[in-house]
């Protein structure tokens, strides 16, 4: 057994954080100095700028959680549970966030907080509270079962997702606005670069945040290893 | 500040204040992590004292007859 440890999961988090740092600091240069301002909303529609970014990396972070839910059940091993539960922490964290972002801009823009009859906001809320009860159901249970059963659930809870991001595309009624659509995005070029530079941005806080997480869990981990073994010999 | 620029603040002020108490939060967790592994090193130093204050143990007396016999 070698007596050195892994270095390169903190090198990985030293580059992804300075990278992102720069990219987070680009993107709200770009969007509040540089992106015109919208014809219609004004300053509000900046807004859009991470609200929009961060619905989408909350997405990505339940998919990643899905992805290493359906590893864990295939290998067992349990570092695929802790990217699972990672991400689905993180994921429900920015999903907050975007509620949140989103009432404000709806407050701006049509002068109310919440629309229960707008699917696309309704949905997202179904998301939320799906993966929320993801931690009831993980406390519930212990050991291998524990692992079992939140990997199972990250899984079927993903299926909610395409359900919030189709539900404004197939919906009627609603005054939520469809940017992307099939055949591309709703607003000028000028705009939509800086769109991609906050989305890159927060994609890489994500990975950020995970890769922290990770470490710490790993931290933690060691040092109940060697408490347990410790406790044990006196 | 108009009041549409109020809203916008208002958004980007709740994911800067989100980020800062990730922060505080990281950083409980981190000194917690700290502090057990200060207890940790207390506990294998403690350890490795009593090892070394241990009585040195004297030869069994059949391991010695045993010698004088070869």
């Amino acid at each position: 057994m070698s007596s050195t440890t892994d270095a390169r999961p903190a090198r990985r988090l030293a580059v992804t954080g300075a990278l992102t740092a720069a990219l987070t600091a680009l993107a709200v240069y770009g969007v509040f100095f540089v992106a015109p301002e919208d014809a219609d909303q004004g300053i509000i529609q900046k807004i859009f700028y991470f609200h929009v970014a961060i619905a989408i990396a909350s997405l990505v972070a339940f998919g990643v959680a899905c992805i290493a839910g359906i590893a864990y059940l295939r290998t067992r091993q349990v570092r695929f549970d802790e990217v699972s539960s990672a991400s689905v922490a993180i994921g429900l964290g920015m999903s907050v966030l975007v509620v949140i972002t989103g009432s404000i801009w709806a407050k701006a823009s049509w002068g109310t907080w919440w629309v229960w009859t707008d699917p696309r906001l309704v949905t997202f809320l179904i998301v939320l509270l799906l993966y929320a009860a993801y931690f009831v159901l993980r406390s519930s249970a212990e050991g291998e079962r524990r692992y079992r059963y939140a990997a199972i659930y990250s899984v079927a809870a993903f299926a909610s997702v395409p359900l919030s991001f189709y539900s404004v595309r197939v919906a009627r009624s609603f005054v939520h606005p469809v940017v992307f659509t099939q055949s591309g995005a709703n607003m000028p070029n000028s705009m939509l670069i800086w769109f991609v530079v906050s989305q890159v941005a927060v994609l890489g806080i994500f990975l950020t945040v995970l890769q922290l997480e990770l470490l710490q869990r790993r931290a933690d981990s060691a040092l109940r290893r060697v408490k347990a073994r410790l406790e044990a010999a006196a | 500040m108009s009041t549409g620029a109020q809203y916008v603040v208002a958004a980007y002020g709740v994911v800067l204040f989100a980020l800062l108490v990730y922060v505080v939060a990281v950083g409980m967790r981190t000194a917690r992590l700290a502090r057990e592994a200060e207890l940790l090193a207390r506990l294998v130093e403690r350890a490795a004292g009593e090892d070394e204050e241990a009585p040195v143990r004297t030869p069994e007396p059949a391991d010695a007859s045993s010698a004088s016999r070869t």
